[in-house]
C-alpha cells in the first residue's frame, strides 16, 4: 500500500523529480491497473519516467519501440518456423514409427492431428515484447515508445491488450496476464492517436517544468553545479525557449548542458562561455545565432 | 461525490470536451483510492482521467476553476448548479454569436448549376441566344456553365463573345479583412484536413493492395525463405513503388484573395512530406519561394510575416505576367519530374503585360495545371482580368468560393495526380465493394491462346 508522496519520494531516489501530476498518474496507474499515455514535446522525460520507475520499483523493463509498419509478429509474438521446420525433420522417423502402426491412412491423419498441438506450442512461440511483459514471472513495466510512429492497424491491435490485459493467439487461446504489468505509452504528438486507445489510458500530459523544478532536476543530476548557477542556466533556457526556435532547448538539453558545464568547471554564464557550449543547447544552425544572440542581450554585464 | 463528478463532467461536455462515462467512472474510482487530499491534486486526478487530449486543457482548467472557485466558499449543493447555468448561458451566447457572423458571411451571389444540361439542349439554348440577345445572356451563361463544368474543356469561343450584361458588377466575395488564424478556426481546419487525410489514405492503401496483388517476385520469396527450406512461408510481391504526388502551388497573397490563399497555404503545409512533395510560392508583384519557411515555421508567425509585407511588398498591385516569366526564367529548370501546378489567384493582372507565352511554356513543364480563383464566372469579362486567357492554357478551371470547396477540390486534385491524371478509376474504385476476380490457374497454358502441353511422360523422364 503505497501512497501519492511515496511515489514522489521514490522517484526521487531514482533521480527524478515528479511533480504533482506525474505522481498522481503513477500512482493511479499501480493502483488502478491502467496504462498511461504520456504525451509532450521530445526531451522532457517520458521514457526516462518509465526507466526511473523500473529501477526503483523493481519492476523489469520491458521496451517495445513503434515504428511505422510495425505488427504483431514484431510486438506480440511469432511461431518460429524454423524450428518447427527442424523438429518434424528430425522426429521424422519417430514419426514413421508412430504412424506404422495405424491401419490406413484416415487413422494416420487422426492420430496426427491428435498431436498437433505438440507443434503448435508455447515451445515454439517467439514471446515478443508485450507477450513477455504478459508472462513474466515479476510484476513488469511495459514501455510502448513513441506509438505515433506506428500506424492505425497497430493501435487496434493494442485495444485488447491495454484493456483486458491479454492476448489471443488463434492456434492457443486466450492467454491472460499473469501478473498485469505497469503499461506506458509515450507519444511525441506528430500524429493523432485515435479516442479508442486514450479512452481505456489515463492521459499525462508533460511539458516543459516550471522554475523551480527544473532547477531541482539539474541539482539532483549534478549537485557539483551551485545553486547560482543552476538558476541562471534554468531562467536562460526558459527564455531561449520562447524565441521560437526550430527545436527548442528540452529538459535533456538542460542536463546535457549542466554536464557540460560541470566538465569545464564554469561558475557562472557570460555570453562567451554560451558560445562555446551553444552546441549542446540548439540543434540547428539558424538557432545557433539566435541562442547567441539572447546570450549577448540577457548575459551582457 | 458521485453527483458532484457528474455535474463537472457535464460541464466539461457543455464546454465541447468530450467524456465518455467510462472516463467518469474512472475519475470516481481514482477519487476513491486516493482520497480527496489538497486542491492541485484533485485537480490533476480528474485531468488524468477525464482529459484525453492536450487541446482539452485549456477548456478542462477553465471549467474547473469557475466550478470548484476557491474564493467564493459554496453553502450547499446549489451554487454549481447555479454556476453550471450561468456558463450554459455564456456559452450558448457565443455560440449565437458566431452563428451571427456566419450567417453574415454566406450572404451574396450563388450559382445555379442545372446538372442536367444535354448537348442538344445547349444547340437549343445557343439559338434562344441568338435570338433573344443580351436578355436572355445571363440565365444561358449559367447553364452553359453546368455544362462545361462536366466536360471540363477549356472556355469555347462563343462562350467569351457572350458578354453577361444584365448582371451587376459586384466584386469577389471572398474580399474579408485580413486577420491571422484564430485558435478555434485553426483547430477547425486542422480537423478538416485531418479528417481528409484518413480519408485519402485509406484509399491509397486500398488502391494499393489492388495493384500488388498476385505478382510473385519468385528470387525475393527464395531468398526470404532460404531458412525455412525453401518452403515458401513468406511471401514477397512485386511491388510498384509510387512516386509522392508532386506539387507547385503559386499563391496570390494581394488583399482580393489572401483568405483563400492562406488557407490553400495551411492546407499544402499539412499535405506536405506526408502524401505529397509540394514546393509553395506567393507572390503579388514579385515572386518568393516560402517551402521551406513553411516547413520551419509554425503557421501562424508564417502569415504574419507575410501579412507585413516583409516577403513579397503588399503595397504592390499584382502582376500575373511578371510572375509567370519570373518562375520560367529561375524555377522552370529545377523542377523535377512533371510537377502539377495549381494556381491560386484572380487573374486581375492590373493592365500588365500579360505574358500569356511564359504560362504555356509552364504548361508544357507540368503534368497538370488547375487554376483556382475566388471570382464568378460572370466577372471574368469585366475589367483587367485575364482569366479568358489564361484559363485557355489550364487544364482546369475551378471557382472556389469558401473553405469547404477549396478542400475538395484539392481532395479531388489529390486523386487525380495519384491515378496519372485520370479520375475515373479511383471514383470506380471508391464506390464499387471490391469483388475479386478467382484467379484460375488452370488458364496458365491456355491464356497465350496456345493449347495447353499434353502430358508426356516420356519427356518428364529426360529430366
Amino acid at each position: 500500500m503505497i501512497t501519492e508522496q511515496e511515489v514522489t519520494n521514490v522517484l526521487r531516489t531514482g533521480g527524478y523529480i515528479a511533480d504533482e501530476a506525474i505522481a498522481t498518474a503513477v500512482f493511479l496507474a499501480i493502483r488502478m491497473e491502467k496504462p498511461i499515455l504520456i504525451e509532450g514535446p521530445p526531451g522532457v522525460g517520458k521514457t526516462g519516467l518509465a526507466q526511473t520507475l523500473s529501477q526503483v520499483m523493481e519492476f523489469p523493463l520491458v521496451r517495445l519501440q513503434c515504428y511505422e509498419g510495425i505488427d504483431e509478429g514484431k510486438a506480440l509474438y511469432d511461431w518460429e518456423y524454423g524450428k518447427q521446420l527442424l523438429y518434424t525433420q528430425l522426429l521424422r522417423t519417430q514419426l514413421d514409427t508412430y504412424l506404422a502402426a495405424s491401419a490406413n491412412l484416415r487413422e494416420a491423419v487422426e492420430r496426427l492431428t491428435a498431436e498437433e498441438s505438440l507443434f503448435f506450442s508455447e515451445n515454439f512461440l517467439v514471446q515478443r515484447p508485450i507477450l513477455r511483459s504478459f508472462l513474466s514471472e515479476k510484476r513488469s513495466l511495459l514501455l510502448i515508445d513513441e506509438i505515433d510512429r506506428s500506424g492505425d492497424e497497430f493501435e487496434a491491435l493494442l485495444l485488447e491488450c491495454l484493456s483486458d490485459f491479454q492476448v489471443s493467439i488463434p492456434e492457443l487461446g486466450v492467454i491472460p496476464a499473469r501478473i498485469k504489468p505497469l503499461v506506458i505509452l509515450t507519444s511525441n504528438g506528430t500524429r493523432m492517436i485515435s479516442d479508442a486507445l486514450r479512452r481505456r489510458c489515463l492521459f499525462l500530459y508533460i511539458g516543459y517544468p516550471e522554475f523551480d523544478r527544473e532547477v531541482a532536476i539539474v541539482r539532483t543530476r549534478f549537485p557539483e553545479i551551485c545553486e547560482a548557477l543552476a538558476r541562471q542556466m534554468v531562467d536562460f533556457l526558459r527564455k531561449a525557449r520562447e524565441l521560437n526556435l526550430r527545436k527548442p532547448p528540452s529538459v535533456s538539453e538542460t542536463l546535457d548542458w549542466a554536464q557540460v558545464l560541470s566538465i569545464l568547471h564554469a561558475t557562472q554564464l557570460t555570453p562567451q562561455v554560451v558560445a562555446n557550449t551553444v552546441g549542446t543547447i540548439a540543434k540547428h544552425q539558424a538557432d545557433l545565432e539566435q541562442v547567441n544572440d539572447l546570450a549577448r542581450r540577457v548575459l551582457a554585464v | 461525490m458521485e453527483r458532484i463528478i457528474t455535474r463537472f463532467v457535464t460541464a466539461l461536455r457543455e464546454r465541447g470536451v468530450r467524456v465518455s462515462p467510462g472516463e467518469s467512472l474512472d475519475a470516481v474510482n481514482a477519487l476513491a483510492l486516493c482520497g480527496v487530499g489538497g486542491r492541485e491534486s484533485v485537480k490533476a486526478l480528474l485531468r488524468l482521467t477525464l482529459v484525453k487530449n492536450v487541446n482539452d486543457i485549456p477548456a478542462f482548467e477553465e471549467v474547473f476553476d469557475r466550478f470548484f472557485a476557491p474564493a467564493q466558499p459554496l453553502p450547499s449543493g446549489a451554487a454549481p448548479a447555479d454556476l453550471l447555468a450561468a456558463m450554459i448561458h455564456i456559452v450558448e451566447g457565443e455560440q449565437l454569436k458566431t452563428d451571427a457572423v456566419r450567417g453574415h458571411k454566406e450572404e451574396g451571389p450563388t450559382l445555379l448549376v442545372d446538372e442536367e444540361v444535354t448537348a442538344d439542349e445547349l444547340k437549343d439554348l445557343m439559338a434562344l441566344e441568338e435570338t433573344e440577345g443580351e436578355t436572355a445572356g445571363v440565365e444561358i451563361m449559367v447553364k452553359l456553365d453546368g455544362f462545361r463544368e462536366k466536360k471540363q474543356s477549356p472556355p469555347s469561343d462563343f462562350y467569351m463573345k457572350s458578354p453577361p450584361t444584365t448582371v451587376a458588377f459586384h466584386q469577389g466575395v471572398t474580399k474579408s479583412a485580413v486577420a491571422p488564424f484564430t485558435p478555434e478556426e485553426l483547430s477547425d481546419i486542422q480537423e478538416v484536413v485531418s479528417r481528409m487525410l484518413v480519408r485519402i489514405r485509406k484509399d491509397v492503401r486500398r488502391m494499393k493492395e489492388m495493384e500488388n496483388r498476385g505478382k510473385l517476385h519468385v528470387i525475393r520469396t527464395i531468398q526470404k525463405n532460404y531458412r525455412h527450406g525453401m518452403v515458401p512461408f513468406l511471401l514477397s510481391l512485386r511491388r510498384k513503388r509510387k512516386e509522392k504526388p508532386r506539387l507547385v502551388v503559386l499563391c496570390d497573397v494581394s488583399y482580393s484573395v489572401s483568405h483563400a490563399s492562406r488557407f490553400m497555404l495551411l492546407l499544402l503545409h499539412t499535405l506536405q512530406n506526408r502524401l505529397m512533395h509540394v514546393r509553395s510560392f506567393i507572390f503579388n508583384r514579385e515572386l518568393a519561394e516560402i517551402t521551406a519557411m513553411l516547413r520551419n515555421m509554425p503557421v501562424n508567425c508564417l502569415l504574419e510575416t507575410i501579412d507585413r509585407g516583409e516577403i513579397v511588398n503588399l503595397d504592390d498591385n499584382s502582376d500575373y505576367g511578371n510572375v509567370f516569366l519570373t518562375f520560367k526564367k529561375k524555377h522552370l529548370e529545377n523542377m523535377r519530374g512533371k510537377p502539377a501546378v495549381i494556381i491560386l489567384g484572380d487573374a486581375r493582372n492590373n493592365y500588365n503585360e500579360a505574358n500569356e507565352w511564359a504560362l504555356e511554356e509552364i504548361r508544357e513543364k507540368a503534368g497538370y495545371m488547375l487554376w483556382l480563383t475566388p471570382e464568378e464566372r460572370e466577372s471574368w469579362q469585366r475589367g483587367d482580368c485575364l482569366m479568358d486567357l489564361y484559363g485557355a492554357y489550364c487544364d482546369r478551371v475551378e471557382v472556389v468560393r469558401d473553405v469547404d470547396e477549396l478542400s475538395r477540390m484539392v481532395e479531388d486534385l489529390f486523386y487525380t495526380l495519384y491515378d496519372h491524371h485520370d479520375t475515373r478509376i479511383w471514383k470506380q474504385a471508391r464506390h464499387r465493394p471490391k469483388t475479386e476476380e478467382p484467379y484460375d490457374y488452370r488458364t496458365y497454358y491456355t491464356r497465350g491462346k496456345t493449347a495447353a502441353p499434353a502430358f508426356d511422360p516420356d519427356v518428364r523422364r529426360q529430366w
